[in-house]
């Protein structure tokens, strides 16, 4: 994962190269030589295990693992997934009976989940680390050595400026130093054969800031781990009227961190008083909803003081660190069944669930007899918010909102099956020991087939004296998430850190300025100024060339008493 | 707030009338590279490629090492002195018209209306934010237009303060085009209001960094192209086309130029996804969910990530690395046209 890994050999002109060669030890990786190819030495086993590190730390396998990571994740975004919608996964089951089993096998309905999957980011990780350590301590020890001695030749780096001046050797450097220290440079005063020189670098944060982004997707990793074994979510579904206090078994649905149990999950309670949507009555995007609220009276603790809060979309309740976010919406008519007798078996609202943007919705209505092994009442079918019946067709929601409800059933008599062992589902009816009744309305819709036709106020009747079923009115359901992560709290920190040291890393140059100061046969001395970048495309032309004129500027000609800065 | 139906109207135009702006500008650039391919100093330039073709061939190898032109300057430094400052030119912008007038005249009506496209086309994003009164980016036909416009207003201003970029006229003016005309007659949906999932000003921040980094990885994207186009024309291939190759920028200065974009974009990219997973923790309970929206905004994450790490690396550096970019491109298209289109997920709103 180190970005710069072969910088020195890679970065420098052909030019440089030469002058520089002396750096080349303090090359910063730890990744074998380009050319040391994929040959297996013959080491022995630890020669062979440092040949593998090497070879897991080297550039090329974070490449690779680069380009595993990105080919891995293309089946979870096409193949449906476990983790985002499990029905799907079961849908995808049923219409492929042969290759279902298979792909299975392969987890690739549990892509980010699956072991080959987390290999790869567990190897580049390890990679990353394996980069990165080395890389810190070398950059410690660069940020607090001195930059490297001017080169002999400044006329090979890419930049060269000089001028002649007959002010003393001496004076030139100390103001040099100070220039390049005003800049910023880090700075240090030498001398050889060839006279004295200033060497000084810039640029320390470019690496810092390539450290930093890397090791802050450990950071990253490490929040998102914390949350996997300390958080939970939850989903439920509240109907209109009904409420939901914060216990194992009234979620619809609950996954627990390794490290949650039961008795962690907050103390919360609410009830959803009414829930409201608007939608889009014209144009091109007839249908679309425009509002969502959830109005919910809450209490943080069973003792707490009852709160009213309007839920949205992007207006999540939060209770001491628990969020509640509304995810879905849908009908739950109101139906009352009786039995011949007229005793009420069923009274209240049943969760439909919506099929389409016009909220065709299916469910089931289960109304077990009155008494232990009599005859059960079940229902299921439609329910269409805003019903059209064109004639001779299926009647259909135009509509997502509540305009003209209507329910069309399907009814049947026999045992619902509800006693057995075994889930079932809450939006259908288990059919096996139940006979379909006979209830074509005389002015229902040929196409509607055998089933009921029932408008809000409306008794169906059922044949041989079975009973009957009003449908009352209508309430509407709202879903709501219900999620703790506490990785968060290292998720957000880490990732802005990211952001930041990605910035340093990609926007910053690093470069190298030198001034010589050298004897000419004249008795004047030659001021050279010269700078090597050491990050591509960073050659500091503009920084040398204006510090040799700031400096041929300020040095005095001649100059018998020194500088005047 | 309800829509303001006459500024919808407008808007429409206003694109409309970009639309036609930046078709006479993308024939404009046509027949400028057109005739300036016939000029005398094409020609000329022809031949003498011809000449050093051999010698051309057997350095490219080391182009990156290497540059062959110096500037050498000489300034009065003040005091009487002169500063000698020798440095590695720049490269010298090749002119697309290779001095021909016909070629010169065309160029300059291409380039006016590019600003004159840029106009109408500033005016129909503007007027569509007015009249559903919210950023206007927020479904797949806003997006494109926005998106063009960033790419439009990139390229603009970089030829406003006279960067080298007038070789990017005809490839960036061909994509805004199309994009817009996708976006025109495919993706046209009315001026609305918001689905309840889009009332955040995360709006604001996530998809303004989305657009932003699109556009640029497109500008991003022709510069590679060009570059390995480039650079396939340097070791001596398309040769036929040697006149139009030598009046785009050196295959080192392309390199450079589709890097620095990249490198430049990919912390907003970054930053991007990061403020989308921040919304998505707000919206829907969980910063990460491997949407498929999610999932492939990662991917380009990742392709474009190791396009940076295969810059720097030995027997990576290059063409190698240039083609990780060209994927990392069609990463991003996918994300969008793809995943939009055929893979359903929580980033499905109005109009696509």
């Amino acid at each position: 994962m180190s970005e710069q890994t072969d910088e020195a050999a890679e970065l420098l002109t052909e030019d440089a190269v030469e002058a520089v060669t002396a750096e080349r030890a303090e090359k910063l990786s730890t990744a074998p030589k380009a050319d040391d190819g994929i040959a297996v030495p013959s080491l022995g086993f630890l020669g062979m295990l440092r040949w593998t590190w090497r070879q897991l730390t080297s550039m090329r396998i974070a490449l690779v693992l680069l380009f595993l990571l990105s080919l891995a994740a293309i089946p979870g975004s096409i193949l449906p997934q476990r983790s985002i919608d499990p029905s799907k996964v079961l849908t995808f089951f049923q219409s492929h009976t042969k290759w279902a089993p298979i792909l299975d096998k392969l987890q690739l309905f549990d892509v980010f989940e699956s072991v080959w999957f987390e290999a790869i980011y567990g190897l580049l990780f390890i990679s990353l680390i394996g980069c990165i350590v080395p890389r810190s301590w070398a950059h410690f020890k660069a940020m607090r050595a001195n930059p490297p001695a001017a080169p002999r030749n400044l006329k090979r780096l890419p930049v060269h400026a000089s001028f002649s001046t007959t002010a003393q050797a001496d004076e030139v450097l100390k103001l040099a130093t100070k220039r390049l220290k005003g800049r910023r440079f880090k700075t240090v005063r030498g001398e050889d054969r060839a006279g004295g020189w200033v060497s000084a670098e810039k640029g320390f944060l470019r690496e810092t800031g390539n450290l930093l982004f890397h090791l802050s997707l450990i950071g990253i990793l490490t929040g998102v781990a914390l949350g996997h074994f300390l958080g939970f979510k939850g989903a439920v579904l509240v109907t209109e009227g009904t409420g939901f206090s914060d216990s194992v078994t009234s979620y619809d649905s609950l996954t627990l961190g390794p490290w949650v149990g039961a008795q962690d999950l907050p103390d919360f309670s609410f009830k959803l008083n009414k829930f409201t949507a608007s939608y889009q009555e014209s144009g091109d995007q007839f249908a679309q909803p425009r509002t969502f609220d959830a109005y919910v009276t809450w209490k943080a603790t069973q003792t707490a003081a009852a709160k009213n809060v309007d839920v949205q979309v992007n207006e999540p309740l939060s209770v001491n660190g628990t969020n509640i976010f509304l995810e879905g919406h849908g009908y739950s008519p109101v139906v009352e069944v009786k039995d011949g007798k007229g005793h009420v078996l069923y009274n209240g609202p049943v969760t439909f669930l919506g099929q389409d943007e016009y909220f065709d919705s299916s469910g089931a209505i289960k109304a077990p007899s009155y008494t232990a092994g009599g005859t059960d009442l079940g229902f299921q079918g439609w329910f269409l918010p805003t019903a059209f019946v064109p004639s001779g067709q299926m009647p259909a929601s135009i509509f997502p909102a509540a305009q003209n409800p209507m329910l069309i059933l399907s009814a049947y008599s026999g045992n619902l099956n509800m006693n057995g062992g075994g889930d079932q589902s809450v939006y259908s009816l288990d059919t096996s020991d139940m006979k379909q009744l006979s209830v074509k309305a005389k002015g229902a819709s040929a196409a509607s087939g055998n089933a009921l036709e029932l408008k809000v106020g409306q008794t169906a009747t059922l044949p041989n004296s079975l009973g009957s079923i009003t449908f009352v009115g209508v309430k509407q359901w709202a879903q709501f998430n219900i999620a703790y992560d506490p990785g968060q709290k290292v998720v957000l920190p880490s990732a802005i850190l990211a952001v930041i040291g990605l910035i340093g890393s990609l926007g910053l140059r690093r470069r190298r300025i030198w001034v010589r100061v050298s004897e000419q046969a004249d008795g004047t001395r030659l001021v050279e100024v010269a700078g090597l970048a050491r990050t591509e495309g960073a050659t500091p032309t503009a920084e040398v060339t204006q510090t040799a004129q700031s400096l041929a500027a300020a040095v005095r000609q001649p100059a018998p008493d020194g500088a005047s800065a | 707030m309800s829509i303001n139906e006459n500024f919808a109207h407008y808007s429409n135009l206003f694109i409309a009338l970009a639309l036609v702006a930046y078709a006479a500008a993308f024939f404009a650039y046509c027949g400028e590279w057109a005739f300036g391919t016939s000029s005398r100093f094409g020609r000329s330039i022809e031949k003498l490629d011809a000449k050093g073709g051999k010698a051309k061939g057997a350095t490219v190898g080391k182009q990156a090492a290497a540059p062959a032109v110096e500037s050498v300057n000489a300034t009065d430094g003040g005091n009487g002195v002169t500063v000698l400052t020798r440095a590695v030119a720049e490269d010298e912008e090749p002119t697309i018209s290779g001095g021909n007038l016909r070629a010169e005249i065309v160029g300059r009506f291409a380039v006016m209306a590019s600003f004159i496209g840029f106009g109408f086309h500033f005016a129909g994003v503007l007027f569509r934010g007015l009249a559903a009164h919210r950023v206007p980016w927020a479904n797949m036909y806003e997006f494109s237009c926005a998106a063009a416009l960033a790419m439009s207003f990139a390229y603009l201003t970089l030829l406003v303060l006279r960067k080298k970029v007038r070789w990017m006229g005809l490839p960036v003016t061909a994509i805004v085009l199309m994009t817009l005309g996708i976006a025109y007659t495919l993706l046209y949906t009315d001026a609305e209001e918001l689905v309840p999932a889009l009332h955040s000003y995360w709006l604001y921040i996530h998809v303004t960094a989305a657009v932003i980094s699109t556009g640029a990885f497109g500008v991003a994207t022709v510069a590679t192209a060009l570059y390995l186009l480039k650079s396939a024309n340097e070791e001596g291939s398309l040769s036929r086309f040697n006149g139009t190759f030598d009046r785009l920028p050196s295959s080192v200065a392309l390199d450079r130029t589709a890097y620095r974009v990249i490198a430049f974009i990919f912390p907003l990219w970054t930053f991007a996804i990061m403020a989308g997973a921040i919304w998505a923790e707000k919206a829907w309970g969980r910063y990460w969910g491997w949407d498929p929206k999610e999932t492939w905004s990662f991917i380009v994450w990742v392709v474009y990530a190791a396009y940076l790490h295969a810059r720097a690396t030995h027997g990576w550096k290059g063409k190698a690395a240039a083609y990780v970019a060209l994927a990392a491109f069609a990463c991003v298209l996918f994300n969008y046209f793809g995943v939009n289109t055929l893979l359903t997920g929580k980033h499905s709103y109005a109009g696509l």
